[in-house]
């Protein structure tokens, strides 16, 4: 991986990108407000199958209305992020905070894909059986948690000292 | 007492010296901060495509505004968190100029919500089933999207501009399960 970080590194598209000081904070801050659509879609979704917010909307609806910004700021989020590998490729790739925020990632996503799939499959009838499962709820908090947990990850890929031995960074 | 002599003040005190010193607080403090400032910002912009008509546009206002008391906590949580970060490094953040823009346009971002209640909030009732809010409230919505992107900017660009933590002490993981 440190030969492939070095490599990256090498490349016109990486150099272009490190020489022009601007680039990265612009595409962190457009990262940023991507996340924040990310996090405020899911917390929406949330607080419906909790009750605590939209109750003049169905589950149905909620999902409706906030999937399709999810899955659009998530296509801007890999965007800048690739941008943001090629331009630090061995501050990214050989961070352990990285990696385990790739894991995360791939977990939210399947979560969030099999949860509009339950609903999409199912009657509307039946989400208000579905919303009220605990584990529809434990599922609900546990997601927040995972998309609070890849923003924390996120932010330590700058604070890789944070894991000791455990960094994947070779010894200087 | 000048404010040279209170930011160092501020820089000494036990609280600010005990997250300076640990390894994790910072970096921890930080990444609230990022979860808190998505969350405002999320929230707010669900409310702002909602008076520009974008999103939501079928439901009435007020329902979808009332997500912005989440708004507030998130914000209460961004607010702690960016203290704490200040007085780490009180001065270097008091005198750099990314720091002094990010709070005007934050002081901006509040005197925006505060006209727009008192003008295009006051008659809600007369618009919220509308699928957008009158002109006015569009100008508040436009204006509140950029004040926060900026602000994100802003906020961004201060850790690329103060020098922040000098020094990143040495620690080894494994000692902790010895």
């Amino acid at each position: 991986m440190n030969d492939f970080a070095q490599w990256l590194a090498g490349t016109q598209l990486s150099l272009a990108i490190q020489v022009r000081l601007w680039v990265i904070p612009t595409v962190q801050s457009i990262h940023i407000a991507g996340i924040g659509i990310v996090l405020a879609s899911v917390f929406m979704i949330d607080l419906r199958i909790f009750g605590w917010a939209g109750r003049d909307q169905t589950l149905q609806q909620t999902t409706r209305r906030f999937c399709p910004w999810l899955w659009s700021a998530l296509v801007v989020l890999l965007i800048t992020g690739v941008l943001m590998v090629i331009g630090e490729p061995v501050r990214e790739l050989m961070s352990l905070s990285f990696w385990l925020k790739m894991s995360l990632l791939l977990i939210g996503i399947v979560v969030a894909t099999l949860f509009q799939l339950a609903l999409r499959r199912n009657d509307p009838n039946w989400e208000d059986e579905f919303s009220s499962r605990w584990t529809t709820k434990s599922l609900a908090v546990l997601t927040l948690l995972i998309w609070c947990s890849i923003i924390v990850l996120g932010r330590l890929i700058a604070y890789d000292h944070v894991w000791g031995s455990w960094s994947l960074r070779p010894i200087v | 007492m000048d404010i040279t002599t209170t930011l160092k003040a501020i820089e000494s005190t036990g609280l600010a010296a005990g997250i300076r010193d640990s390894l994790y607080a910072f970096p921890l403090i930080e990444s609230f901060h990022v979860i808190g400032l998505t969350m405002t910002f999320g929230t707010i912009a669900i409310v702002d495509f909602r008076l520009l008509g974008l999103a939501s546009a079928h439901r009435p206002f007020t329902k979808v505004a009332e997500i912005l008391k989440w708004t507030w906590v998130a914000f209460g949580l961004t607010v702690i968190t960016g203290a704490l970060m200040f007085i780490t490094n009180a001065s270097v953040y008091f005198s750099n100029l990314q720091f002094r823009w990010k709070m005007v346009l934050i002081a901006l971002s509040g005197i925006n919500m505060f006209i727009f209640d008192r003008t295009c909030g006051r008659n809600v009732n007369r618009w919220e089933n509308d699928n957008a809010a009158p002109p006015s409230g569009k100008v508040a919505a436009v204006l509140s999207l950029i004040l926060w992107i900026s602000v994100i900017f802003l906020g961004r660009w201060i850790g690329f501009t103060t020098t922040g933590q000098a020094t990143e002490p040495e620690i080894n993981l494994d000692d902790l399960f010895r």
